[in-house]
């Protein structure tokens, strides 16, 4: 096998020595240092500031008012302020509409200029028709909208049952019938934000499939190069196509794991100086997460593995690069898909969809490492053969397996493919390699 | 190293493109494989270094079946040639060494004295991409030399070089010659063969036409040529009796004749309508001994026989 490692040196060294290699050794860092610690420094400076709104109140029944004092229950963190600060409530007569026309219009410019973020319109009848009420603003911000949708009901239902002749107190009433402020915890107990796991999600996912698609393409092109320049019989008469083959991926897939060994060489700095850089709990789960780290770095090796495989294989039946582009297509598109359903397997990481594309191997790389994130193994779940280690394990084995199928059946076309030139080869043509 | 070809047959789709040649190629000697393009020779050694595989029939090295070891002991410029762009001189040369079983220590030993041999070592640690195209076969035939192999195959080495290269190559392979190597080598310009091989074998359209060495082929087809350099029209020398038949160049004719011919009749013929400047009894070329056994339309050939020379 010497050969083959003189092929792997080489393959490693043009990429370890290129600029673009460099270059991503000292982005990296900064960008993780930014994932990490951002999201702390940014949550501190949120806090630190009110969110400020205006109401038009057109009921006559100072609903602005009360929907005012009930959301100044929510306070900032240890301090007095309150998080929603009512800048101003204009009550206004139902039949000014003038009035009302250029208020709203000028609330619209505050909100277009940030000097707000949300204004209320109360219109007249608003225990009739709750349409009658409605919010302007630019936020999605559920927590928020979930928080005003609970207080301005608050506030109709009590006039409501004022104005119904019932026997209760209004405030028992109210007190029976008050909704919760629904706390989400995971089935272990913890609160880890969505956000961040989202976020952690979209970051492994996103390095797996950089990873693959760049280095992978990176063997495409390099068979292509050769085919193109001539070099191609030369090199068969000095060594078997699988070895070249198989030096090619393994070489640049060295460079890969060379990337992200510095970057974990990084994390675990940073993971040492955790209090320092003040690295919310939250993160720490996930990214300092023993089975997180393990199956992610054996889901980027076994999926570069299998997607570089398939890349030569592209590279060794096309004549030039924009023909490759018509068949890399396809396989950047099954990549993709993981980032559409996604949102779907991030809602529901246990239902049986999820479960089932995470088993297929070309989405077992980034399916499975998104639910392994959303679901955060714990020690408890250390077990290879149960819970979701057991089913990452088992999903790794059928990457693994279809791997070895791939490489089998890439060497058997890529010795002929390589030699051929100026025209690609029909698939029966395909088949009939495969079978001799 | 003896390479023997045993009944090779290789077929696309409806075209025989090598229709069952055997061949002997012995230890230490310039092999020479001719005939015109397309007549087989790629396929012949592309089946030979194992790209494609015969359909039938069977290469031995040595009366054995070809195992890996002998891709360290072969050499082979293919007519396809093609180096790493982007690397520089004695990158190309050390990696190609390498892939050869060579390591460091040899490869540094001998890497500046071939690139001197060529007149290339000062541009060593320039990019493939900067060199000439005549330049850039020079250095391939150093990768295909550098270590040391014990068989050479050259496939089309001289299409493209200019004579002084040409000259520098050939030096290159005499001395490997009296090295004891077996060289092995395709053209479809029968001079350079001439010149260069001790045996030969001459392909056409698959079929293997004659081999043996050169000079028992020429003594085969005896003296029967004469190459007269003619002042006006010589057109009418093809008609003569005895002439079987009559090729022109641009400065003079080769004729061939039909045994027991009396060249002094023909002399004295030609003499008769135009003035003869030269008149000389030549041993036949390769190029008529193809024409005349291959039974090839000279019209067909005269394109390539017009080519480089060695």
């Amino acid at each position: 096998m010497s050969k083959f490692w003189v092929i792997f040196k080489k393959e490693y060294a043009q990429v370890v020595k290129k600029k673009s290699f460099i270059i991503g050794i000292i982005l990296t860092p900064a960008l993780m240092i930014g994932f990490t610690v951002l999201p702390a420094m940014l949550a501190r400076v949120e806090s630190s500031s009110t969110e400020q709104m205006a109401i038009i109140d057109q009921s006559k029944l100072h609903i602005g008012q009360r929907f005012a004092e009930e959301i100044a229950e929510y306070k900032l963190d240890e301090t007095e302020d309150s998080y929603y600060e009512v800048r101003r409530i204009f009550e206004i007569d139902p039949i000014e509409n003038e009035r009302f026309e250029q208020l709203n219009d000028s609330l619209r410019n505050e909100i277009i200029e940030k000097n707000i973020k949300y204004y209320f319109v109360i219109k007249s009848e608003p225990l009739v028709n709750d349409t009658n009420i409605y919010m302007v603003t630019n936020s999605d911000n559920f927590t928020t909208i979930r928080r005003f949708e609970r207080k301005i009901s608050k506030v109709l239902s009590t006039l409501r049952l004022t104005n119904a002749d019932i026997n209760l107190g209004v405030d028992s009433v109210l007190n029976i019938t008050r909704r919760i402020d629904l706390k989400i915890k995971d089935a272990k107990g913890e609160v880890i934000p969505f956000q961040i796991k989202y976020f952690a999600a979209i970051a492994m996912v996103g390095i797996i499939f950089g990873m693959i698609v760049g280095y992978g393409q990176m063997v495409m092109r390099s068979v292509i190069e050769e085919k193109n320049s001539r070099i191609m019989e030369v090199m068969m008469s000095s060594v078997s196509a699988f070895q070249l083959m198989l030096g090619k991926v393994l070489g640049l897939g060295a460079a890969t794991l060379t990337q992200v060994a510095i970057w974990f060489a990084i994390g675990a700095i940073i993971s040492t100086q955790k209090t320092a850089l003040d690295i919310s709990p939250a993160i720490e789960r996930i990214l300092f997460n023993g089975p997180i780290i393990i199956f992610f770095i054996l889901f980027l090796v076994s999926g570069y593995i299998m997607f570089s495989t398939f890349f030569a294989l592209i590279g060794s039946i096309v004549t030039n690069e924009k023909e490759a582009q018509s068949f890399v297509m396809p396989v950047t598109m099954s990549m993709i898909l993981p980032f559409l359903v996604g949102i779907y397997v991030i809602q529901e990481p246990h239902s049986i969809f999820a479960v089932t594309i995470s088993m297929i191997p070309i989405f077992a790389p980034t399916m499975m490492m998104m639910r392994l994130v959303f679901i955060v193994p714990t020690l408890s779940e250390y077990s290879m053969f149960s819970g979701i280690v057991g089913e990452a394990t088992l999903s790794l084995l059928i990457v693994v397996f279809f791997t070895i199928f791939m490489i089998w059946l890439t060497s058997k076309i890529f010795r002929i493919g390589i030699l051929m030139h100026g025209k690609r080869p029909t698939l029966p043509e395909i088949m009939k390699w495969i079978k001799s | 190293m003896n390479l023997r070809l045993e009944n090779i047959r290789k077929v696309y789709g409806d075209k025989i493109a090598v229709d069952d040649i055997s061949l002997e190629i012995p230890s230490g000697v310039i092999y020479g494989i001719i005939g015109p393009n397309g007549a087989g020779k790629t396929t012949t050694i592309r089946m030979i270094m194992d790209i494609t595989r015969p359909d039938s029939g069977q290469i031995l090295i040595d009366g054995h079946k070809p195992d890996d070891e002998f891709k360290n002991y072969v050499g082979y410029l293919p007519e396809e040639r093609g180096l790493y762009k982007k690397m520089t001189l004695v990158e190309v040369v050390t990696y190609l060494a390498e892939l050869k079983g060579k390591d460091t220590k040899y490869i540094n030993g001998c890497v500046d004295d071939w690139l001197k041999r060529v007149d290339l070592l000062e541009y060593k640690n320039k990019k493939v991409e900067e060199l000439s195209k005549g330049m850039q076969q020079k250095l391939q035939f150093i990768t295909t030399i550098i270590h040391d192999p014990k068989l050479i195959i050259l496939d089309e080495l001289f299409s493209g070089l200019d004579p002084l290269n040409m000259e520098i190559m050939k030096d290159i392979i005499l001395d490997l010659k009296r090295k004891g190597k077996t060289i092995l080598f395709s053209t479809h310009v029968m001079e350079q063969a001439e010149k260069l091989c001790d045996n030969l074998c001459m392909i056409s359209k698959g079929k293997k036409v004659i081999d043996g060495k050169l000079t028992d082929i020429k003594s085969k087809f005896g003296k029967n040529a004469i190459q007269i350099d003619i002042e006006g029209d010589g057109k009418f020398i093809r008609g003569l009796n005895g002439v079987k038949s009559m090729t022109e160049f641009n400065n003079y004719i080769e004729l061939q004749l039909d045994e027991n011919t009396d060249t002094n009749e023909i002399l004295k013929k030609v003499v008769e309508k135009v003035t003869v400047r030269r008149f000389e009894m030549i041993e036949p070329s390769l190029y008529d001994i193809f024409i005349d056994t291959a039974k090839v339309d000279p019209q067909d050939m005269s394109a390539e026989k017009g080519g480089s020379d060695v």
